[in-house]
């Protein structure tokens, strides 16, 4: 198990820094720079400012001083307001992850509960009710949800203020969130359910006389829920890192907004960063779900 | 695209939630039915909270610290926080607001100013004319690398390599300040109100400035080293959420504030903002989503305040286009100028501007002032009266190059309009192209993201292109001056082909002459001159003068927007 986890630390290091070698070539062939302006600066400033933020060294000298300062821990500072991106990191991502977390717990909690309910009573009107409604929410994009919330919670009932200076709305944009995922994790595990029970173990057992409740729980949903961990990982880990779209529909000062603003602007160093951190955190989720895996199923072997 | 969606869900919920207060009051009260999308939102004449404004402009700016900032939504937060020599009152005229009073020399080119007795800081310390020195030169300087450095150009001994020498000089006691230009500027004044040029706190500028950030990082967040001398300082700032200003007591003018708090609502998201105002929990909207114009124009919260810039397309001087249509420099001229009449611009204002918007015949906006008391604009370069009688003009100029003949083409013409991918630029375009196949040319509308269209206008790989400029001080030359060769905003490539007989070194010494001239009703005719000799070219193609709509609720008195769109918050009341 040790030398798994290490041969995958490893692994991932590999990865991470072939993603920052094409995050890198990538962002720099797209045209624009990060000092572009309606009202065009002029040109002895521009170059004063690529001097400064070394814009006006050769790529592979730009990519090499950049992963010298990522090892000591420096992500540099934002080229669009000077900021340092460790701060910029540091105050959006607890925001994007206490609502991801929030999001998630819900999506995974409701998903399995109303996946196995269809499972189990298929064909009934609870898995027809259901299945209705989780098709009507995978249709629907999250700006939809986000906007209509927006519209219905605050503007027409009132529960919620639009804006509210100091205070983060949680509620809306963790339900907005979690739709999605709860979505399909209740048709993964209503499907995944449908099979396990399908299966001769729990024919078996029922023969045996193992209690209802034990044959579901125990014998059918812990096998139906393998192929839910392998949505859940990365799921939990792009949720974490926040959603453009709520974020900024709920005036949410997160992360999920960096990573499009900092394309938009060319703001190289955040770009770099924002991706990185993506990366680690997936890497992350994979590996943790490959050990979840095995806890669940022993026949899986991790090598 | 995603705005534009997210209007159209919000337009199909208000349609929902209009069904359903129908079914509900036809049932139970008939007055309920006055809830309809297509009415203005009611009216409140009165708020609880008297002290607290809560107010959105637009997302998040890029810098706070005044010499950084360049754009309009942060030279907002910048005059309610700093203060300059200069301000403007609610008629939009300056008036003294650090200096107490000031004397220009006869030859215009020295300013005195006398400061107040007891400015402050935010943080209690005294604030004096030694302050304006360190401000304005650290503003210059090389390391602050400003967008604006250019303003400092009024300063003889400015150079962008070395920063700003001794033309600005503080008196012994910090009392005065003493300011020599090189040439007579008549718009000095404005910038001494502009946020370029209000003052720093010296100690913890310095205090900040590290090797990746040598401007000083003290207006990065709220917290001790964010000093300030106007009439809110920063409390909080939640990074692309909100910020919280509170009323600094060490402002000079304090006693003429009465609303203590500003919450700054920081959101790219219109419909985001509109909703908070619909609910009452903002109370001032720095613009309207273009799905929701129609209704919001019907309130009397709705206000227009005037602008100075104009929207205008522009074309590339040196594209090849006219040599692929066989058109020597004048005949293209001719073309352009056909072009040029061919657009109808009363549509665009009035289906796709919607806020009364005025059709523009000149580049230099109406209501500029002259610089010699007057307003600038004296002609119409053509007229917008009769767009039937254009199209014919502009049918009989294609004719007299050997475009047109009888009632076609003569040839196929294609050329492409590039143009940033929002939404209000592309129907523009789509206007444009219309009018343009009226009578065959073919537009094709080039949509990009936008930083590449900024780089690619820029560079000059484009026949014709979106423009527009909003006017940063009150003086015709801030539109004239960036069409000189070197400009970084010559997008129209003026005297950059060698090739080209173009005299664009004329033009070139206009701008400089003008600089340097003291007469200032020559200096007019000279600035006159300029926008004759540029608009000549018809490369410049003006389509509206910008306006400024904004909604404020009906309970808030005394807010007040300049001509270049700087909002005022602090001589605001609460009802």
């Amino acid at each position: 198990m040790t030398k798994y986890v290490v041969k995958r630390v490893l692994l991932a290091l590999v990865t991470v820094v072939v993603i920052s070698l094409i995050t890198f070539f990538a962002m720099n062939a797209i045209p624009g720079g990060p000092f572009n302006k309606e009202k065009a600066t002029s040109p002895t400033v521009q170059a004063q400012l690529e001097a400064r933020y070394n814009l006006d060294k050769p790529l592979t000298t730009q990519y090499v001083l950049y992963m010298k300062n990522l090892v000591k821990g420096d992500f540099g500072v934002s080229l669009k307001n000077g900021r340092e991106i460790s701060d910029i990191i540091g105050e959006s991502f607890p925001i994007s992850g206490k609502l991801g977390i929030l999001a998630s717990l819900i999506a995974i909690f409701t998903g399995i509960v109303l996946g196995s309910t269809a499972a189990l009573m298929r064909n009934k009107w609870p898995d027809r009710l259901i299945i209705f409604f989780i098709t009507i929410i995978t249709s629907m994009p999250s700006f939809v949800i986000a906007t209509l919330f927006l519209y219905f919670f605050c503007m027409k009932l009132g529960w919620f203020p639009a804006f509210s200076a100091g205070e983060n709305m949680t509620v809306l944009p963790v339900i907005a969130l979690s739709m999605s995922p709860m979505a399909y994790i209740t048709r993964l595990t209503k499907t995944s359910m449908l099979d396990a029970l399908g299966q001769d173990y729990i024919r078996t057992a029922k023969a045996k006389g193992v209690s209802g409740l034990k044959v579901i729980f125990v014998h059918g949903l812990r096998n139906a829920l393998i192929p839910v961990i392998t949505y859940v990982g990365p799921m939990v880990a792009g949720i974490l890192t926040g959603s453009m779209v709520v974020e900024s529909i709920f005036n949410i000062g997160g992360l999920g907004s960096k990573f499009v603003m900092a394309i938009t602007n060319r703001d190289y160093t955040l770009i770099m960063a924002t991706t990185i951190f993506l990366a680690v955190i997936m890497v992350l989720a994979n590996l943790i779900t490959d050990i979840v895996y095995k806890m669940v199923d022993p026949r899986i072997k991790l090598d | 695209m995603k705005k534009k969606l997210v209007s159209l869900v919000l337009v199909a919920a208000m349609a929902l939630g209009l069904v359903a207060c129908g079914n509900k009051s036809a049932a139970t009260d008939p007055e309920a039915s006055a809830d309809t999308a297509s009415e203005a939102p009611a009216e409140e004449t009165t708020k609880e909270d008297k002290t607290t404004l809560n107010i959105w402009m637009s997302s998040e700016p890029a810098h706070l610290d005044p010499a950084l900032n360049s754009s309009v939504d942060g030279g907002c937060l910048a005059v309610n926080s700093f203060e300059g020599l200069m301000r403007y009152n609610a008629e939009g005229n300056l008036e003294p607001a650090c200096a107490e009073s000031y004397e220009v020399s006869e030859d215009g080119l020295t300013y005195t100013f006398t400061l107040r007795d007891g400015l402050k800081w935010s943080n209690g310390e005294a604030l004096d004319a030694s302050d304006f020195v360190y401000s304005w030169k650290r503003a210059a300087a090389p390391e602050t690398a400003a967008d604006y450095s250019y303003l400092c150009e009024v300063f003889p001994s400015f150079d962008y390599e070395t920063g700003l020498g001794d033309d600005v000089v503080a008196s012994e006691d910090g009392k005065t300040l003493t300011v020599t230009l090189g040439a007579v500027c008549p718009y000095f004044l404005d910038l001494c109100a502009f946020p370029f040029f209000f003052p720093v706190y010296e100690e913890t500028v310095e205090a900040t400035k590290t090797a990746d950030a040598p401007q000083g990082t003290w207006a990065n967040d709220a917290g001790d080293a964010f000093i300030c001398n106007g009439a809110y300082t920063l409390s909080s700032w939640n990074h692309d959420s909100d910020m919280t200003y509170v009323k600094n007591d060490n402002y000079w003018d304090a006693d003429s504030v009465t609303v203590t708090t500003l919450n700054v609502m920081l959101t790219s998201e219109d419909t985001t903002a509109y909703t908070a105002y619909q609910t009452g929990d903002l109370d001032f909207i720095d613009s309207v989503p273009t799905a929701e114009m129609q209704t919001a124009m019907q309130s009397s919260e709705f206000n227009i305040a005037d602008n100075l810039g104009t929207y205008y397309a522009g074309f590339n001087y040196n594209s090849k286009l006219y040599e692929e249509l066989g058109l020597d420099e004048e005949q293209a001229k001719v073309f352009r100028h056909a072009i040029t009449l061919l657009i109808d611009r009363q549509y665009i204002c009035d289906t796709i501007g919607q806020t009364g918007q005025l059709p523009a015949t000149t580049f230099v906006p109406a209501g500029c002032a002259d610089g010699n008391g007057g307003e600038f604009k004296n002609t119409d370069y053509y007229s917008v009266d009769d767009y039937d009688a254009n199209v014919e003009e502009a049918k009989s100029l294609l004719e007299s190059v050997g475009l047109w003949s009888g009632d076609a083409l003569t040839q196929d013409i294609s050329m492409t309009y590039l143009t940033n991918n929002s939404e209000g630029n592309v129907k523009i375009a789509e206007a444009i192209q219309a009018d343009l196949s009226n009578v065959g040319i073919n537009l094709t509308i080039d949509q990009q993201e936008w930083n590449v269209f900024l780089e690619t206008r820029k560079n000059g790989d484009f026949d014709f292109a979106r423009e527009g400029w909003i006017m940063d001080y009150n003086d015709p030359i801030n539109m004239l001056e960036m069409w000189t060769t070197n400009s970084g905003n010559n997008d129209c490539q003026f005297g950059r082909d060698e090739s080209k007989a173009l005299d664009w070194a004329y033009y070139d010494n206009l701008i400089d002459e003008i600089r340097h001239e003291a007469d200032l009703a020559a200096r007019a005719d000279l600035m006159h001159e300029a926008e004759d000799y540029l608009m000549d070219t018809w490369c410049v193609i003006p389509i509206y003068y910008y306006n400024d709509p904004y909604m404020v609720k009906g309970y808030v008195e005394g807010v007040y927007s300049t001509v270049e769109g700087m909002k005022y918050f602090y001589k605001a009341t609460i009802k």
